[in-house]
């Protein structure tokens, strides 16, 4: 396919804001769509991909220096794993267990062990939060020297940036499940 | 020329464009809404809008009212409550001994709605935009289009309700950028979508929603209020469709009165006929509504923690669909968002009017505005192991296309089966199936196979998939043309499956229920109990005890009815200790 960053009119470049992204899309996007007039609807579905190439970060880097993902983890993503692991586990457990408990009890007794989940994933989603901002930096750093780059380190930074966003996700998730039961 | 029609679980509508102008247009009466309601008469004739309503209380066996619940349904899914047939089957309706599908319901109100066009336009009215549920799943979407079909309309577009609503809410603010929240609670269904608007261009960014969530639910909630303060038993249908009726009635009232008198004159009970007047005020509606409106908060929720949007940051949300009349929902929006919402809208027409909108737009008259639209739920394949394996995550604008590259598990594999499925469950088994077919190759060592898969999703969020044997060439086109229609196989292996258990000991399961009951339940005291024995009185505590014990020599024993009633009594005497536990986890 065809270079993302053209087809949306873009600087190839690591470091892209949402804003920035969102606005060339949707000019782009209200011209080609298939109910306009000269509207392309292959054209269209290859900038909607090319669009999701270049909002996720780790995609995006990759893309830019022709790396794929690493086979093995970088170091602070296999540290945080195992919490991240647990943690989902136990939130999808009890959150598993207060649906189907059936009396007012049984809720009670799980009321101070969600809470105490709702601290633990407070805590660590504010620890991905801070190595999110890490991440970031050091996006910064790549995007202000760039064309210059060590392979090797785009590639680690993009794996990094993809363990966090999925994780991110997922603990958020079970966060808004708690909320909202 | 192209129509636009909003068909809705309560009522419907159609319009068209008309030099320049949207128009919503009107029955011989004057009517613009017609009740979606169909009513089969013994000799073959059809009533359909306020004609088949009032047939509705003589004849409830044979008048069909929210029809667009059972859309694209099986058997036994939520929405086909009290709709009897065998499970996992598509849903049919018996009516004068026929069974007739939802679509052809569905396609009768439409029919209605085109001869009202007709007449009005003067010329025939065969091409149409149908608004539904944004958060309908493929195979919903599918019958809501053979629906319009079977009326004889070419579908053009099958376009989610709040994005519609967008669009009538954005028409005369072409020119400006902003973030908005349509929160469309209608008489079954409840979406929420955000979008941003930016110079003409409607890019849906998220949506979120529940298509058993409505009108008809706030109904039912008030009908059991007013049969609870009348001391009602059961009731024939008739009179609960009286009553329902009643119910909805006082609903709409009281969004504007403080009090009101519900009368039923002559209602047929159980016990011969009575004649209700009950008081109700709008507090004690409000707190039987409450719950089911605070459903709605977590698809609010979760639909902007989709778009990455903070309530903050929402220019606008925009009230649409008839329940948000009530002051109450009003309120809850303005408690979510943090923000009074927008009711410049229309709540029954502004989905109709966006209908009419995308319609003009399709036409070419309506010009430098264009709709971006999401599909609502994630679509992917069962993976080895039972995993959902997505390949077009949910909020990804329409049409798309993505794919992805599968290889066999095993040596000697001589074919694959692709199953494709809608939803956002990690185990493939609780999405919702949509199909599965064969990917045949010839036997082959591991990995040596290669299947790709490509979906596709029109403009209407409708799925087509495409799998491609890379080796030898070969590739399967398949259009998912409805849930229901695919495998009747896996329906028929279903419902072999339930029958047999059909035949077990219903003693046994009812003991075995109670059982896991108090399995759950006795632990639980146990840990309340050391948690708080000291802020307990001590005959409490004993009560507490004793009633464990019962449950435990129930249970021991065998004996089903005593388990129960011991584990009723267990229930109450821990009330006050759940009570506590509760009070103290907020500490």
């Amino acid at each position: 396919m065809s270079c993302p960053f053209e087809l949306l009119g873009l600087t190839r470049r690591p470091l892209l804001s949402e804003e920035e992204l969102g606005s060339a899309y949707r000019k782009m996007a209200g011209n080609l769509h298939p109910d306009q007039e000269g509207g392309d609807e292959g054209r269209f579905k290859e900038l909607g991909e090319a669009a999701a190439i270049l909002r996720d970060s780790a995609r995006r880097l990759r893309f830019l220096s022709g790396v794929r993902p690493g086979s093995i983890p970088p170091p602070e993503a296999a540290d945080l794993f195992p919490r991240v692991a647990s943690l989902t586990h136990e939130a999808d457990d009890l959150l598993a267990r207060h649906a189907t408990a059936s009396n007012p009890l049984a809720k009670a007794v799980l009321a101070a062990p969600l809470r105490k989940l709702s601290a633990d994933l407070d805590l660590l989603l504010m620890t991905i939060g801070q190595w999110q901002a890490r991440l970031n930096e050091r996006l910064g750093i790549l995007d202000a020297g760039w064309p210059d780059h060590d392979p090797e380190v785009v590639s680690d930074l993009a794996d990094s940036l993809s363990y966090a966003t999925r994780w991110e996700s997922q603990l958020r998730e079970r966060k808004l499940a708690l909320e909202c039961l | 020329m192209i129509a636009g029609i909003d068909l809705g679980t309560t009522n419907s509508l159609i319009g068209v464009y008309e030099s320049g102008f949207p128009t919503l247009l009107a029955d011989p009466d004057g009517n613009r809404l017609t009740p979606s309601v169909v009513h089969y008469a013994a000799d073959g004739t059809i009533l359909i809008g306020r004609e088949a309503c009032r047939m509705e209380a003589l004849h409830p066996g044979s008048t069909v009212s929210s029809v667009k619940r059972s859309m694209g349904r099986r058997f036994g899914d939520e929405g086909t409550e009290g709709i009897e047939g065998p499970k996992g089957k598509p849903v049919t309706l018996r009516i004068n001994g026929q069974d007739l599908t939802p679509e052809k319901v569905s396609s009768e109100i439409l029919k209605r709605l085109k001869t009202i066009a007709e007449e009005r336009v003067g010329t025939p009215v065969t091409r149409a935009v149908i608004t539904v549920p944004a958060y309908f799943n493929d195979a919903q979407r599918a019958a809501t289009k053979r629906a319009g079909e079977l009326a004889g309309f070419t579908v053009e577009r099958i376009l989610a309700e709040p994005t519609a609503a967008a669009l009538a809410y954005g028409l005369e603010k072409l020119k400006d950028r902003s973030t908005v929240a349509v929160y469309d609670l209608g008489g079954g269904t409840f979406d929420l979508s955000i979008l941003r608007l930016d110079e003409g261009v409607f890019e849906v960014l998220s949506t979120h929603g529940d298509t058993q969530l409505g009108g008809d639910d706030l109904d039912e909630a008030i009908a059991g209020l007013i049969a609870g303060k009348a001391a009602l038993g059961d009731l024939p249908p008739e009179s609960r469709i009286r009553l329902r009726e009643a119910a909805r009635e006082a609903k709409e009232l009281l969004s504007t009165e403080e009090s009101l008198t519900v009368r039923l004159p002559f209602l047929e009970g159980s016990e011969g006929s009575t004649s209700l007047e009950i008081p109700l005020d709008r507090k004690e509606v409000e707190a039987v509504c409450e719950p089911i409106i605070r459903r709605t908060r977590s698809h609010c929720r979760r639909s902007l923690e989709d778009a990455g949007v903070k309530a903050d940051d929402l220019d606008q949300v925009i009230l649409v669909g008839g329940s948000t009349r009530m002051p109450l929902v009003q309120r809850v929006v303005s408690e979510v968002f943090g923000k009074e919402p927008d009711l410049s809208q229309h709540p029954d027409e502004a989905v109709a009017v966006g209908a009419v909108l995308q319609g003009a737009i399709l036409e070419g008259t309506l010009r430098n505005v264009a709709l971006l639209d999401v599909t609502p739920l994630s679509l992917g394949i069962e993976t080895f192991g039972g995993l959902m394996n997505v390949i077009i995550p949910r909020n990804t604008t329409i049409p798309t296309k993505a794919g992805e590259m599968f290889t066999n598990a095993v040596a000697g594999q001589s074919g694959m089966t692709i199953t494709v499925l809608q939803g956002e469950r990690e185990m493939a088994s609780d999405n919702w199936k949509l199909g599965s077919f064969e990917i045949p190759f010839p036997p082959s060592a591991k990995g040596a196979a290669r299947v790709g898969v490509q979906f596709s999703l029109d403009a209407d969020g409708i799925l087509q998939v495409l799998a491609r044997d890379t080796a030898a060439g070969t590739e399967k086109i398949v259009e998912i043309k409805s849930a229901v229609e695919v495998s009747d196989e896996a329906v028929e292996a279903m419902l072999a499956g339930s029958l047999e258990h059909a035949f077990e000991d219903m003693d046994a399961r009812i003991f075995t229920e109670a059982r896991l009951k108090a399995e759950e339940m006795l632990p639980a005291v146990e840990s309340a109990l050391g948690q708080l024995a000291g802020e307990l009185p001590e005959g409490e505590i004993s009560a507490i005890r004793t009633g464990a014990a019962e449950v435990t020599a129930a249970m021991q024993a065998g004996e089903t009815a005593r388990l129960n009633k011991a584990l009723e009594t267990l229930d109450q005497a821990t009330q006050t200790l759940a009570t506590k536990l509760l009070e103290k986890a907020m500490r």
